[in-house]
């Protein structure tokens, strides 16, 4: 047998659970429970690929055992995933899209849905199982909207962050600043999670191959834009986490944000310090979709990220490109090993417990 | 070593199954021709185990862009998780990095029996 790496603490920045509509109508209210029982709505799908994988975009062994779609079976997830590989926390991401784009004009139903998808995750699966912490949905295209919904679900202890739907607008933007605020209120974290679409020019690529390579540009874009419209130099207590990008890009971005910014500073005089300076401090990017790379490799993005803080690790349970915390990574050392597995999200989500003894 | 699998007959054409080689766990394929093959039952990358995935065909390699051709049906065994593709039928081959490929096994039919060997 090839040798296994030992089990270790985990705590997995992202993890889909699924919602069917009908899981979802004890949630909503007439009339919008309406329209999906009698009028038979369903959610635009965007993507318009065919995923050309086993089971389209779960792992083809994440199937429930009634044959259920993957991320639909709590015990079943607990079983292989959070009992199997030592998960000490998990983050819920969800699969819920209420941007725009999928949801065209009607923000009304998106807002209705983001909070009938929040009470469904509180009681179904944050309730249920103590390592499992949430994600707020909320419809940002009426920031007033998502930041009342904030308010009424931000406070439950198990809720960690604000995912905040990508789409046309950019989230520097100031028009999403009351729902910064709100987040900063409820020690709430941001996190992005790459819906659909992400591309902002040109619409789809042609391939799913060149979509599902290029989502850290979508990371790159929303990480400037934050940077440079100075979200974080008036939020400073903001956290921001970037999920399913990948963190091979970020090297790249910081360099090329400090030259710009010795070159155009001017431009921003609301932006008080170095980008890679903020983004040390501020933003965290996880692991998934890992490309292979050495332990040599890893350690030169570390070294030229100039922090060991930033990198968490998340598996993307139940996803086809799901990364295993047993092979996924090369072996580093121990004291990173912590840092990345567990440690750095325990600093990025300011609500997860700290460990017994720690003073935060 | 040597391991009775199962019964020929419990493995259809274009099926395969999970089994074990003494510690080595293995996967059995049988292709759509009635051919038995035994591969180690991990995937390369991230050790998955293949007998999740599905035994599917390949596209034709072309010099002309948008042009498909399916071949190989039922001689590529996909991983399930990140669906790396293996040709079974020639040594276990990794196609997209042909020097990689599974560590492979003998069968033999004995009696109606599907038989392992290392
Ligand atoms: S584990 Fe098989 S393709 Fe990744």
């Amino acid at each position: 047998m090839p040798k296994r790496r030992k089990q270790r603490r985990i705590i997995d920045t992202d993890i889909h659970e699924r919602v069917t509509y009908s899981d979802l109508l004890p949630y909503l209210d007439n009339p919008w429970r309406r329209y999906i029982e009698d009028n038979h709505w369903v959610q635009e799908k965007h993507m318009p690929y065919t995923q050309p994988t086993v089971a389209g975009v779960d792992r083809a062994d994440a199937v429930t055992p009634d044959g259920g779609a993957a991320g639909t079976d709590l015990g079943f997830m607990q079983k292989q995933l959070l009992d199997a590989e030592g998960h000490e926390y998990g983050i819920l991401s969800g699969a819920l899209d209420p941007s725009p784009s999928s949801m065209h004009g009607w923000y009304e139903m998106a807002t209705a849905l983001a909070s009938a998808y929040n009470d469904w995750q509180i009681e179904n699966w944050l309730e249920k199982d103590s390592r499992l912490y949430g994600s707020v949905h909320i419809a940002a295209q009426e920031p007033q909207q998502a930041v009342r919904e904030i308010e009424r679900v931000g406070s439950h202890p198990k809720m960690v962050q604000i995912l905040l739907p990508i789409d046309t607008r950019s989230w520097g933007d100031p028009y999403y600043h009351p729902i910064y605020e709100a987040a900063e209120r409820h020690n709430l974290s941001i996190g992005m999670h790459h819906n659909e679409p992400p591309t902002h020019f040109g619409g789809w690529p042609r391939y799913f191959i060149e979509w599902h390579t290029m989502l850290p540009t979508a990371h790159m874009i929303q990480v400037s834009n934050m940077v440079f419209n100075g979200v974080f130099d008036k939020f400073p207590g903001l956290h921001l986490i970037m999920i399913e990008g990948g963190f091979t890009h970020v090297p790249h971005l910081m360099k090329k944000m400090d030259q710009q910014y010795k070159e155009l500073r001017h431009e921003i005089p609301w932006v008080k310090r170095m980008p890679s300076r903020i983004i040390q401090e501020h933003v965290r990017f996880t692991t998934q979709p890992v490309e292979e790379l050495s332990q040599k490799e890893f350690m030169q993005f570390v070294d030229q990220m100039g922090s060991e803080d930033m990198i968490c690790f998340a598996t993307d349970y139940p996803h086809w490109d799901y990364d295993s915390p047993l092979e996924a990574l090369p072996k580093l050392d121990e004291a990173l090993e912590e840092k990345i597995y567990s440690e750095n999200a325990r600093a990025a989500y300011p609500k997860l417990p700290q460990p017994a003894g720690s003073v935060k | 070593m040597r391991e009775v699998v199962c019964e020929k007959e419990d493995i259809h054409p274009g099926k395969m199954r999970s089994a074990t080689l003494g510690k080595i766990p293995i996967v059995v394929c049988r292709t759509k021709d009635g051919e038995f093959y035994a591969f180690a039952n991990r995937c390369l990358h991230q050790g998955a185990p293949l007998s999740e995935g599905i035994l599917c065909g390949d596209t034709k390699r072309t010099d002309i862009h948008g042009n498909y051709e399916y071949i190989k049906d039922g001689e590529i065994l996909r991983c399930p998780w990140h669906a790396l593709e293996y040709d079974i039928k020639n040594d276990g081959v990794m196609l997209a990095e042909p020097d990689k490929k599974l560590r492979s096994f003998q069968v033999a039919i004995e009696d109606d029996q599907v038989v392992v060997y290392k």
